[in-house]
């Protein structure tokens, strides 16, 4: 979770609401790509709750979009997608081949506490009245979403008592 | 060269999933190329990425550029007469420890002292990740492979000592852990003018060692940048890599703030002063015929 050449203090509430889209944009693409190499290692479970977070991710990013639209209309943008790594979505080192949608549910949970962390680390820096309310709320979110996750992860049964060692290939000596 | 235009990243995104096992580090490093391109901002025609054979060789299938998955350890002398062919592409090579260090191990000693201009980026994951889980020459002392079932008798190769010792004007180190400074520094790489290298530590989840995995790495991490270390000084470069293996330093060991003239460049010049007294192509018959 790191980003570059993003200056807090002078983050105006334009610049705030299309860093937060782009943050969950960063999402979205990341849980498609996990579901997408959870398909590969036939591991529909967790695909089909990566997929489901991912069209979550969108759907909170078009409503801030919308709402940026509305403020401010086509005015451009000056933070990008470079500036941000790995805010809300989870570290690529979060994927196992095989993961149970325990250790999914798991991973998407450790990404919202990750994204509540990145809105109150900045929160000091910042100047503008409106960021704060706005990183006020997206933090709020990302806690709520938390308990979303942890009442999704009570309703499983327990796992199975597999791990994902379980499923890999011994290595070989070839 | 072409007339500057806006890439981003996703350009640089070939359609091809990558089929590496999920976890591996080598997902970070193809994120960390694709913005260091797009910083740089070449057209993805204009750029041709070489690898070997392994996991991590698989790398330039997931980009746009040109892309050629050559052999086991060849990726240097591939990626060397590809610059030499064309020294207007922007040439990337990478591949694995294994590949770069030992079936190839030879190669870059020669590459470092011609000076090729291309960026040599090697993930490091201290095993043969692609033939499952053997021992590699990154590989630390004691360990337990597949093919060192009583723990490995061998030192490990030391990637940078081993490229700042042969001249290389530019050696850096990144890895998964920072991703922001892993793109910095392989755009840096591409920008400097001579044979560049970068060793990412990139963690094999299936056949890597606890340690060495992300969490592990996290814990041995530390910036060159916040230790105050100048990339300019070669020598406090090789005392930091020698401790490569027990600390995992981040950022520019060293970039020789003189850069010597590239091998691609000096032939250039050599061929445009000899082009000079040449007979034009039409009149090359003349030379053998007696008048
Ligand atoms: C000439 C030759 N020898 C051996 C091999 C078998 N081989 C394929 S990849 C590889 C090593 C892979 O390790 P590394 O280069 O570290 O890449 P990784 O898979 O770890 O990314 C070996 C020994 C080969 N393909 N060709
Ligand atoms: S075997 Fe290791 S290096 Fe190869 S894709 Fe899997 S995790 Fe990555
Ligand atoms: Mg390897």
């Amino acid at each position: 979770m790191t980003t570059r050449g993003i200056d807090f203090k002078a983050l105006s509430l334009k610049d705030a609401l299309d860093l937060a889209v782009l943050i969950e944009q960063e999402a979205k693409e990341r849980y498609e790509e996990f579901a997408a190499q959870m398909d590969q290692h036939r591991t529909p479970e967790a695909a089909t709750f990566f997929r489901h977070m991912a069209l979550n991710e969108a759907k909170h990013g078009e409503e801030l979009a919308a709402r940026r639209a509305t403020l401010f209309g086509n005015a451009p943008a000056s933070v990008t997608r470079a500036m941000i790594f790995d805010i809300e979505a989870p570290d690529y080192d979060a994927a196992r081949a095989f993961m149970s949608p325990r250790k999914a549910m798991e991973a998407a949970l450790a990404s919202e506490v990750k994204a509540h962390a990145f809105f109150m680390a900045a929160m000091p820096s910042i100047q503008d009245q409106g960021v704060k309310l706005l990183f006020q709320e997206l933090s709020g979110e990302e806690v709520q979403h938390q308990d979303l996750v942890k009442a999704e992860l009570a309703k499983l049964p327990p796992d199975s008592g597999l791990s994902d060692e379980d499923f890999v290939d011994e290595p070989a000596a070839q | 060269m072409s007339a500057t235009c806006e890439f981003q990243a996703k350009d640089y995104k070939s359609d091809l999933k990558p089929i590496w096992c999920p976890g591996c580090g080598d997902y970070s490093v193809v994120q960390g190329i694709y913005r260091a391109l797009a910083a740089i901002g070449r057209p993805p025609h204009e750029i041709a990425f070489i690898s070997g054979i392994g996991c991590s060789s698989r790398i330039p299938g997931y980009t746009t550029a040109y892309g050629f998955n050559t052999v086991h350890g060849r990726a240097l002398p591939i990626a060397q007469g590809i610059k030499l062919a064309n020294p207007d592409l922007l040439v990337l090579a990478a591949g694995g420890d294994g590949d770069g260090f030992s079936i190839g191990g030879g190669h870059i000693a020669h590459l470092i002292r011609r000076n090729i201009d291309i960026t040599y980026i090697v993930m490091d994951n201290q095993i043969y990740g692609l033939t499952k889980g053997q021992l590699s020459p990154t590989s630390q002392k004691g360990r337990i492979t597949v093919t060192s079932q009583h723990g490995s008798l061998e030192e490990p190769v030391n990637p940078l000592l081993y490229t700042l010792a042969y001249g290389a004007g530019f050696v850096a180190q990144a890895s998964p852990t920072d991703l922001a400074s892993m793109a910095s520094i392989i755009e840096e790489a591409i920008r400097y003018p001579g044979f560049a290298f970068v060793n990412i530590q990139s963690p094999c989840v299936t056949y890597g060692e606890e340690a060495q995995q992300i969490k592990g790495l996290k814990a041995i991490s530390e910036n060159l940048s916040t230790l105050g270390h100048n990339p300019a000084d070669r020598l406090a470069a090789m005392d930091l890599a020698q401790q490569y293996g027990r600390k995992l330093h981040l950022g520019v060991f060293y970039r020789n703030p003189e850069p010597a003239p590239t091998y691609d460049g000096l032939i250039r010049e050599r061929q445009a002063a000899l082009s000079k007294g040449a007979l034009p192509k039409e009149r090359i018959l003349d030379l053998f015929i007696k008048k």
